[in-house]
């Protein structure tokens, strides 16, 4: 268990982040220069927090109140940086067996060759750093970083040096790994795919502050606001206005939402790009609820999938439609240009408009 | 290893490097010259043969091996902390502490013996105290040391400083978050890795130890066997009567040393490279 609840000022920067993380992985998530890696560096004891508190375990490693600051190497973490920091002078074998400096050799030994199966790199022990590839580098990282016992794990964007294929590949090792691990994940990143993919809970971390933290599935579906919106990638997201019960006006059209808002109140809707529908639908009959007639303005091809935009054709609001390229040749949505945008009931979020104030 | 397969190649890329051939074997040529001129006389002269092991050049070269390694030894003692901080702190002072590193290296030796000798010789500053405590230094092998350890030290806490600087400073916290003490982190990676520095400043440090001769003649004298070192001994050769045989000598002795050590410091450093690499 780890808890963090710390401040920060770094020029004019204000650091202030609360979580904490159980036996799962917490992902920090946001964009650079938000404070996610100062805050892994602060557990580290790397950057000392001007006020706050850390606990690791139940053990407290820093609180300004009681002046406890416990240094890093006190810690008892597994830190693998952004950078990897494998010390070049030293082969493999030395790196992953660097922190057991106090074991006896054999003991030592078991623990490398251990270390090495679990991660898959047995044959390159008596290789220097720069003799191997960037993914094996991190491999080793890893290891040198779980030789020791220890409390936590954080990672700092582990896999951001590396192209496409390796990062899949470590993510799914270090998916199996955090079964046999069994002690508090705290990984940064940046990545939305990789945030979703490793994530139990996410901290979304936005100019130094926490804009969001709950289960991944909360995060990614019911956004606390349009910061965090747009933050973990909603395409579209509206100003609506209540119009009394369950319905809202959208660009002079109502919609039906699944949470009631007071009729005057303004609020943002959230709808994520793939869960746009385009209907096929005689646009001369009366259009079912939630559904307006809409234009193709441009249309981006991802192989897999097509990312579209549309532009009402009278009221209602813009749109970005994300359609797999299966139904996309279905559909023929190569052929026209009109189409009727369903935007479902059931997947719109209203959230609640944020001031200035609330902002921050 | 192409890198070194390309350096036994030809390969003049260019009319600029092709015009720069000339002035480079010019410049190699009059540094060769003269010490093959000492070697040719040497070897001609039946004199030099003997002088080489006169208990008068002995002696000088047994002091003057002592002395500089002394010397190294304290600058490596003093010189790797001032060094290390001088890199890693940012500190009141540190660009006046920078700048008094780097005098004694463009201060004339004769200079900076002049000022050890009023600081810490009998009537001087400090000296006059420790006189009274019955420490003397000026004039005795002590005081070849501390000569030579304020001119060469610079060279070495400079190379040093400039190896600590380059190491990204990661690895130490990296080190720290594994568990491992400052102090041991010191000694297993920022030291390590700041080998090669290490190595050309201690180098740097010895050889300007061993031609110390300025500082040396005025804060610690001429005395043979306790203060003659190699250079003063050339120079107390070269006038006496005995002339350029005995100066000859010691050069041609002191040269070879010198050269075992360039050599010595290559093997080494070529060993440590391909281990980091």
């Amino acid at each position: 268990m780890i808890t963090v609840d710390i401040q920060k000022r770094l020029g004019a920067f204000q650091l202030d982040v609360q979580f904490e993380a159980d036996r799962e992985t917490v992902v920090l998530f946001g964009r650079s220069g938000s404070g996610k890696s100062r805050s892994l560096a602060a557990i580290a004891g790397l950057m000392r927090p001007d006020s706050g508190t850390i606990a690791i375990g139940d053990r407290t490693v820093f609180d300004s109140w009681r002046g406890i600051n416990v240094p890093p190497q006190q810690r008892s973490l597994g830190y693998l940086f952004q950078q990897v920091g494998l010390f070049p002078h030293m082969t493999v074998d030395q790196n992953i067996a660097y922190p057991l400096a106090g074991w006896d050799r054999t003991a030592r030994d078991r623990r490398v060759e251990e270390l090495k199966r679990l991660l898959r790199i047995e044959d390159l022990g008596r290789r220097y750093p720069d003799q191997i590839s960037g993914g094996q580098q991190q491999r080793v990282a890893l290891a040198r970083a779980l030789a020791r016992p220890v409390e936590a794990l954080l990672l700092d964007e582990p896999f951001s040096a590396l192209d496409e294929a390796l990062r899949a590949d470590l993510r799914a090792e270090l998916i199996r790994l955090r079964g046999e691990l069994d002690v508090p994940i705290v990984c940064v990143t940046h990545d939305l795919r990789e945030a979703h993919l490793l994530a139990d809970r996410i901290a979304v971390v936005e100019d130094g502050h926490v804009f969001q933290f709950a289960s991944r599935m909360e995060v990614f579906q019911h956004p606390a606001s349009r910061r965090v919106a747009e933050l973990t990638g909603v395409a579209n997201i509206f100003a609506a206005r209540g119009i009394g019960g369950t319905r809202v006006e959208i660009g002079g059209l109502p919609f039906e939402v699944p949470t009631a808002v007071p009729a005057g109140i303004d609020v943002d809707v959230a709808l994520r790009a793939e869960r746009c529908l385009l209907r096929r639908i005689d646009p001369t009959e009366a259009l079912p609820a939630n559904c307006f007639l809409a234009e193709i303005t441009s249309e981006l091809a991802f192989g897999s999938s097509y990312t579209l935009r549309l532009a009402p054709a009278g009221p209602g609001p813009s749109v970005e439609v994300d359609i797999a390229s299966h139904p996309y040749d279905v559909l023929g949505i190569a052929t026209r240009k009109q189409w009727v945008v369903e935007l479902p009931a059931a997947d719109l979020h209203v959230m609640q408009r944020e001031t200035t104030l609330d902002a921050r | 290893m192409p890198e070194r397969t390309a350096r036994r190649t030809w390969s003049f890329t260019g009319s600029l490097e092709s015009l720069f051939v000339s002035p480079t074997l010019l410049f190699a040529a009059f540094i060769l010259v003269p010490l093959i001129a000492l070697s040719v006389r040497g070897w001609q002269d039946g004199e030099v043969a003997q002088r080489l092991t006169s208990p008068f050049v002995i002696h000088a070269l047994q002091l003057s091996i002592i002395t500089s390694t002394l010397s190294l030894a304290l600058a490596l003692v003093l010189g790797v902390p001032a060094a290390y901080l001088l890199a890693r702190s940012r500190f009141p002072g540190h660009r006046m502490l920078t700048i008094l590193v780097e005098l004694p290296m463009v201060l004339p030796p004769t200079v900076a013996g002049v000022a050890l000798l009023v600081a810490f010789g009998r009537r001087g500053l400090i000296g006059a105290t420790l006189s009274d405590l019955g420490l003397e230094l000026a004039f005795t092998t002590a005081a070849v040391v501390l000569a030579q350890l304020f001119v060469a030290a610079p060279f070495l806490v400079r190379s040093l400083q400039a190896g600590f600087e380059a190491i990204d400073p990661t690895y130490e916290e990296v080190s720290r978050t594994l568990g491992v003490s400052e102090w041991r982190t010191f000694w297993r990676v920022t030291l390590p890795l700041a080998w090669p520095a290490l190595l050309s400043g201690s180098v740097l440090c010895w050889t300007r130890s061993l031609s110390e001769l300025g500082a040396t003649i005025i804060f610690a004298g001429n005395f043979e066997g306790r203060t003659q070192t190699m250079p003063l001994a050339i120079i107390t050769a070269f006038e006496s009567s005995a002339g350029l045989s005995g100066a000859i000598a010691l050069s041609l002795m002191l040269l070879a040393v010198a050269l075992v050590l360039l050599l010595l410091t290559r093997v080494v450093s070529r060993r440590s490279r391909g281990d980091v690499s």
